[in-house]
């Protein structure tokens, strides 16, 4: 059957990989949650795309909001998603505000500042990244 | 080799089809290979720290092993057995899973509750060597813990990026080659049709000619 992707007229092959392009996103979340909003959950969590819930380690919130101030924990949105880009082989983080900017700073120990409201980041950062921020991080595939 | 597809008619709409599909096929497979670059990374990232866990767990148990042996010496096997009959561990384990690029993986988390060598320090019968060995027990519960969440995710994670590893050679060295071979036919056979076009139209242009030259 033809998703939204895909068209009348294509072939099993090409419906397959249109299919293959929407899972490798379907862990994306749904709606993402304040860090303050989290906080004040007894089991941090949210919900996404692919139906499954992703949860949030209490020490890793604790850690960001110690970053942060009052004002920074309502705007600062969770999970952080890094930007993987196929075409120029690149990470990316969406700052509009700078706060994610700071945070990424703070934990990488480099000054990492927004190129167009984004954050460029490398291979050595990311690991970083992922190993203090495991579940506050997520991956989302851009093409 | 990698073997045509079977074109049921080669058309241009046919070519124009394949080439559609070959740029998605690309896009798809650049892709999944960052996919399988980021859950090897996660994957050594949890290997080295499954490595470190589990030392911890080995220093941990030695520790307990060394705190019972000081209390059954001190108290005895009866008091010893009885006591830590009695004492309890209130802590909860908090379960769900986490996202890592489209796997899931298991999620532990340990809410400590009150401390039960705070409970036994105010018994008659206990004492700091009990208190001592219960708390090194509960360490190795805690650290026991960890260690299951990630040599699980492990496990996952080296499942995941079998079956992506799968997926990315079947479109690199199938998908990929087989369409760049029939798109590759298909310009060939159209220009092999241009050519003989050209031939023909040459023939034609010679037989006019020659019918021109012999009406004069």
């Amino acid at each position: 059957m033809p998703t939204d992707a895909t068209k009348k007229g294509d072939t099993p092959a090409e419906v397959y990989l249109y299919n293959e392009f929407r899972a490798i996103n379907a862990h994306v979340p749904r709606r993402r949650k304040s860090i303050e909003e989290l906080l004040g959950e007894s089991a941090p969590q949210i919900d996404c795309g692919d139906g499954s819930t992703h949860f949030f380690r209490k020490k890793e919130l604790h850690l960001l909001a110690d970053m942060l101030d009052d004002e920074e924990r309502k705007d600062f949105m969770l999970p952080m998603l890094i930007e993987v880009s196929s075409r120029d082989n690149s990470y990316a983080v969406p700052s509009p505000r700078g706060t994610e900017a700071k945070v990424l700073s703070k934990i990488c120990g480099t000054n990492l500042s927004p190129v167009m409201n984004r954050v460029t980041l490398f291979k050595p950062h990311l690991s970083v990244i992922r190993s203090s921020l495991k579940t506050c991080t997520q991956y989302i595939f851009v093409a | 080799m990698a073997i045509k597809i079977q074109v049921p008619r080669p058309t241009k709409m046919e070519l124009s089809r394949l080439k559609k599909r070959h740029k998605l096929a690309t896009r798809i497979q650049k892709i999944v290979k960052d996919r399988l670059s980021l859950l090897i990374m996660e994957f050594l990232q949890t290997v080295k720290e499954c490595a470190a866990v589990r030392e911890r767990l080995l220093a941990d148990f030695s520790e307990a092993y060394r705190a019972y042996s000081v209390a059954f010496g001190y108290h005895g096997k009866a008091p010893l057995e009885k006591e830590m009959a009695l004492s309890e561990m209130p802590f909860t384990v908090s379960s769900g899973t986490r996202n890592v690029a489209g796997v899931k993986l298991p999620f532990f988390e340990i809410e400590k509750g009150e401390a039960a060598t705070a409970q036994l320090r105010n018994r008659i019968d206990g004492s700091s060597v009990l208190a001592q060995s219960i708390e090194q027990s509960r360490k190795c519960l805690e650290t026991i813990i960890q260690l299951t969440e990630l040599q699980n995710s492990l496990d996952l994670l080296g499942t995941e990026i079998n079956k992506v590893k799968r997926v990315n050679n079947a479109l690199e060295f199938i998908v990929i080659p087989a369409l760049d071979v029939t798109i590759r036919y298909l310009n060939m056979k159209f220009e092999e049709r241009d050519r003989e076009e050209t031939a023909r139209l040459k023939y034609v242009k010679q037989l006019l000619e020659r019918k021109e030259a012999h009406a004069y």
